[in-house]
């Protein structure tokens, strides 16, 4: 089996400055800065090692602040690592801000035209799909209307839909599975784990545990930016548990 | 190799719908919509006939033309410049939570602003026929020759400055200064010999004059003058690269700023 994500002593530190840092100071801190030793820095992740085989589903808990969302960024690849490697060999379907890419102003359809060229797809494969997502969104009558009209149910379920047409085969989801109401929630729900058991390999971040539970393979425990445990979930979700009371 | 040819093909597909995005959402709540593109230029020239031409009554022969040969071009430089030092610090989410080429963002910021220069052209082309020559064979083949150099001018110009002011946001206000003295450090409202000799090397000096004289020399006379063609493309690779260079450099952290 190979790895389709390794993850290799990574560490990632963020600077602390004020948000304006006066002139002088500017001056004085202006090659530390470019040379990246800025003395007041934080590490929001350290020696992160793991590795994820194809098909797997891998869930991420954690307190709030324990680098979670910080690991799903650097997988991503918007943010890059301060030490060690990232090796990723899919294409990712990130799913961690729905509708990070939506225009107010735009129309329900030339979002979803943009944003699935976005999440990589062409623009005829965004085409041939246009009407399943509009369906699975259900919200056609409202869909050469633009975003602003939309209430926040119908945008999250127009930006779900599109993510969810794209083919992932790498899947990055940070707590959404609540999108909607009761019905649209099952919907989601049931698109998502058709999906994982189709073989995309996911990385699932929540704090509901019953959700760690039921879908993942393995459990990834953060404690302030460390790896704490690995292995089971129902195992680690339990000593998370009780670590936490 | 399938894989690769569609990875371009989207890479393609993206940047044009970036820049109709732009372009789109530029108008889309007006009601002229997209023809303020075109209208914004004739009233333009008819403001600026009416200022030269009846009010101040400049000496020099079609002055109206000679202005807006080099206006049009220049408004294309300045406004991309103008805009883009806040497309990068102004999609933070579609930078933070979603992988794509980030260049991308600025250069659709310079194409929505071709296409105003684009809808100009018709004017140019009227005045030509009103004032000289006419449209000639030349400016099929030099108009293009000219829109790739500014545009690679601009891009390096504009990645650089979208990105240095991600980390230093005075940049903007810095900008706003320089375009405007750079808008009079080029022969744009007079000519390049009406200034005086000692002076006239920092104007030479400036990589735009030759880009502005090539741009007013075909549009005025069907002149093609490759010297001032071969200076701009020359400089042109310098700020391309130069402003890549930068682009790529500061852009692995610019997570941390944003």
């Amino acid at each position: 089996m190979n790895g389709i994500i390794e993850i290799k002593d990574v560490w990632k530190k963020f600077p602390m400055g004020k948000d304006r840092p006066g002139f002088k100071e500017f001056l004085v801190k202006l090659p530390q800065f470019l040379s990246g030793n800025s003395h007041s820095y934080f590490w929001a992740l350290k020696r992160i090692s793991f590795k994820i085989e194809q098909g797997e589903c891998i869930g991420i808990i954690g307190k709030n602040g324990a680098g979670k969302s910080t690991l799903l960024s650097l997988i991503l690849g918007t943010i890059y690592p301060t030490k060690g490697e990232i090796q990723v060999s899919q294409k990712i379907t990130p799913l961690l801000e729905l509708g990070a890419g939506f225009h107010p102003d735009l129309t329900g359809r030339e979002n979803i035209l943009i944003n699935g060229v976005l999440l990589g797809l062409t623009k005829d494969e965004v085409m041939e799909r246009i009407e399943a997502i509009i369906a699975f969104s259900e919200i056609k009558e409202f869909i050469d209307m633009p975003l602003r009209t939309y209430s926040t149910g119908m945008y999250l379920r127009l930006a779900f839909s599109v993510a969810i047409h794209t083919d992932p085969k790498l899947l990055l989801i940070d707590e959404i599975l609540a999108v909607g109401d009761e019905a649209f929630q099952k919907k989601s729900k049931d698109a998502l784990l058709h999906l994982i058991k189709g073989g995309a390999t996911t990385i699932f971040v929540s704090h509901r545990m019953s959700a760690i539970t039921e879908i993942c393979h393995r459990a990834l425990w953060l404690d302030g930016g460390e790896m704490r445990a690995e292995g089971i979930p129902e195992k680690i979700v339990e000593e998370y548990l009780r670590y936490s009371g | 190799m399938g894989e690769i040819n569609r990875e371009l093909r989207r890479n393609k597909d993206l940047l044009w719908l970036l820049t109709k995005k732009e372009i789109t959402l530029k108008y889309k709540r007006t009601v002229l919509g997209i023809l303020w593109s075109l209208l914004n230029p004739i009233l333009l020239a008819i403001i600026l006939f009416i200022a030269f031409k009846i009010f101040m009554r400049i000496k020099m022969e079609n002055y109206t033309f000679f202005f807006l040969s080099a206006l049009f071009p220049w408004n294309w430089f300045s406004a991309s410049v103008t805009m883009s030092t806040g497309t990068l610090i102004g999609n933070v989410s579609l930078i933070k939570k979603i992988r794509f080429p980030r260049h991308f963002l600025v250069l659709a910021t310079i194409l929505a602003q071709l296409f105003n220069l684009i809808l100009a052209l018709p004017i140019i082309i009227g005045l030509s026929y009103f004032y000289g020559n006419g449209l000639g064979m030349s400016w099929f083949l030099i108009v293009p020759i000219l829109v790739a150099i500014q545009f690679m001018v601009t891009t390096g110009i504009c990645v650089a400055i979208s990105m240095i002011n991600a980390y230093f946001r005075d940049m903007e206000y810095i900008i706003g200064v320089v375009v405007s003295m750079l808008f009079w450090m080029t022969p744009i409202v007079y000519p390049l010999n009406m200034v005086p000799e000692a002076y006239r090397i920092y104007l030479i000096l400036n990589p735009l004059t030759h880009l502005i004289t090539a741009w007013r020399d075909l549009f005025m006379s069907n002149t093609i003058n490759w010297g001032s063609i071969g200076i701009s493309f020359g400089s042109s690779l310098i700020f391309f690269f130069l402003g890549l260079l930068v682009f790529q450099r500061l852009g692995k952290r610019l997570d941390e700023v944003l």
